[in-house]
């Protein structure tokens, strides 16, 4: 049973990275990236490239840099030209930048599935309660909870943190502070997508890499972000983690219906709450 | 000319285009000899059936869909799975299949046309893909990825079935099915129902005050567009006789919003227009390069940001300016 709980810990903890990246995106660009799977599939394939010549740490850093540097283009060159437009024209253009990165990724990678060994470092299992459970997904866990905790702070703490949780509120009253929004705006994306690299190489390791595999944790993230309430920061991390435990004890007790139940959640959520359990934005 | 009489008289120009398109199509569709010229285009003009019903949802209650082939996907499983539930009549299947997506997208919509935008495309994509994610796990029903087969009697509603499958003759019915359907829905929006989605489409909270019920006229545009898809699946399930999840993927919504967009969601036919543009720059591209994908994407950014109206759009405004101008001078 214990050993289930950190299984939905391990997944809901990845779906926070990917999801968190899209809500700091909406909350300063009020747009959302249908390309954010994309990304974290490129993060998965730059961080299988780089282990396999310069060892899990390079490839960690190597795929946050390349990440946080593709972000940097996409607030440039995409989000800030099409800022006046309505919203769904980016939706419609970042779809396109899908199909183009995952097109992208198919000539480089191949179609094939790829799958990369679990670091050296972090191989074995250790008994927790004693039942053995892999090192690696506790290093998920503890990744996860580093960013959560990093982001919180940094969001209360700091005075571009400040920036961001006003722009999330109204980005009109907060630009109209005084505030450069567009530069907080380029930072903030790329934080953004260099958490879908972070999570798309943390995760290798666990899932098969195909061109395809951004799609679904797209999906599962957009999932997360309608229940918490599209733009907020804390709603996006709780229901992560409930998604996260569902999924897998899903998995587990309801192996023809897990696949469902994020759903059927999701419906739910929103019949009960249409702006979702945090959210004042939908 | 009276605001009546204006309309009377658009819908009988619309009705003599109608009845030259269908029979230019089917007089065209006898000039060609090629078979596999025939297959692309039966293929193409269902295709063109399901980007209308996308392309309807947007040009009538401005909402981007990304799970419309989850309606396209029921209807096709309605007529495969029917005699497994006892319903052995195909015609019975057939109805069933037509009449089951827009009543679930009725129901959907009531809940989900209220959610503007963004959110809208977001879940629209989350629902339609729990339809895949079933239609996967239920093996034992549908046979999950592998699909199933579909078996038809000789004569359906008294036609010979193998006329569905020939692509001469398939091409022609379908031909017939998307000008009905674009003529039916452009007549449609001229009716006090087209003008008062139109009217909530523009500004729901204005709309409301004046006194009119707003969620339910979305949700029959919602399960309007369902129907308009669900025949393109019927016909795709009685041309292909094999059904697969692939009916329900999110790429197929995609690549349906896609036509739709590139071919120009503000008018009834540019969706229409868009697929089948999109299905012949498909198959000569396929012989070219392997990175449709790749291109496509490109196509659909450009076509985004540079052309709102989309190719039917352009053509519209260039073609027929003069036209519209001169009505405008009147």
């Amino acid at each position: 049973m214990l050993v289930q709980l950190l299984n939905g810990l391990v997944y809901g903890g990845l779906l926070y990275i990917v999801s968190v990246g899209l809500v700091l995106i909406f909350g300063l660009r009020r747009i959302v990236n249908f390309a954010h799977g994309s990304l974290f599939m490129i993060g998965a394939y730059v961080g299988f490239s780089v282990a396999a010549l310069g060892g899990f740490w390079g490839a960690l850093v190597v795929a946050v840099i390349v990440l946080a540097l593709v972000g940097a283009a996409l607030d440039i060159i995409v989000l800030r030209p099409l800022q006046r437009e309505d919203p769904i024209v980016t939706v419609l253009v970042t779809f396109g930048i899908l199909l183009v990165l995952e097109d992208f990724a198919q000539t480089i990678w191949g179609k094939d599935f790829l799958s990369m060994p679990v670091p050296s470092v972090f191989a074995g299992s250790i008994s927790i309660f004693g039942e053995s459970f892999p090192l690696y997904r506790l290093v998920v866990i503890a990744v996860a909870a580093l960013v959560a905790a990093g982001l919180s702070i940094w969001l209360r703490v700091s005075r571009i943190g400040l920036y961001v949780r006003a722009s999330s509120v109204d980005p009109m009253t907060t630009a109209m502070q005084g505030v450069n929004t567009d530069r907080v705006s380029l930072l903030v994306v790329s934080l953004g997508t260099a958490l879908a690299g972070l999570s798309g190489t943390v995760s290798a390791p666990l899932l098969a890499l195909s061109p395809s595999m951004g799609s679904y944790i797209l999906i599962e993230s957009f999932i997360v972000v309608v229940v918490g309430g599209l733009g907020s920061f804390s709603g996006a991390f709780l229901a992560a983690i409930a998604i996260g435990q569902v999924h897998n004890l899903g998995l587990v007790y309801v192996p023809w219906g897990a696949t469902m139940i994020p759903f059927l959640l999701m419906v739910a959520v929103l019949i009960w709450r249409p702006t979702g359990v945090a959210g004042s934005h939908t | 000319m009276s605001a009546r009489a204006s309309i009377a008289s658009n819908s009988t120009a619309a009705a003599a285009i109608a009845v030259v398109a269908i029979v230019a199509g089917a007089v065209g569709s006898l000039l060609i000899q090629s078979n596999l010229l025939m297959t692309l285009m039966t293929q193409a003009v269902i295709s063109a059936i399901l980007a209308t019903g996308v392309g309807f949802l947007i040009r009538q209650n401005g909402a981007v869909s990304f799970g419309h082939a989850a309606f396209y996907g029921l209807a096709c499983y309605s007529i495969a799975l029917s005699p497994k539930l006892g319903l052995t009549s195909p015609e019975a299947a057939i109805v069933l299949a037509l009449l089951l997506p827009p009543a679930l997208a009725f129901l959907l919509g009531l809940v989900i046309v209220r959610i503007p935008g963004v959110a809208f495309s977001m879940l629209t994509l989350a629902v339609g893909q729990a339809f895949y994610e079933f239609a996967m796990k239920a093996r034992h029903a549908t046979g999950g990825e592998d699909g199933l087969a579909v078996n038809l009697p000789s004569t359906i509603f008294g036609v010979a079935t193998n006329w569905f499958q020939r692509p001469q003759s398939m091409f022609v019915i379908c031909w017939i099915v998307l000008v009905v359907t674009v003529f039916g829905l452009s007549v449609l929006v001229r009716q006090p129902f087209g003008r008062l989605t139109a009217a909530i489409r523009e500004n729901e909270e204005r709309a409301r005050f004046i006194g009119y019920e707003t969620v339910f006229p979305r949700a029959l545009v919602f399960a309007l567009s369902a129907f308009v898809v669900a025949v393109a699946g019927v016909l795709f399930t009685l041309y292909n006789t094999f059904v697969s999840p692939d009916v329900l993927h999110w790429t197929l919504s995609g690549s349906a919003l896609i036509m739709a967009i590139i071919g120009g969601p503000k008018l009834i036919w540019g969706p229409a227009l868009g697929a089948i543009i999109l299905f012949f720059a498909k198959d000569i591209a396929g012989n070219v390069t392997e990175h449709w994908q790749g291109i496509i994407g490109l196509i659909l950014i450009v076509v985004t940001v540079m052309l709102p109206i989309g190719i039917g759009g352009a053509l519209a405004r260039f073609g027929w300016g003069w036209r519209w101008r001169s009505k405008a001078d009147a």
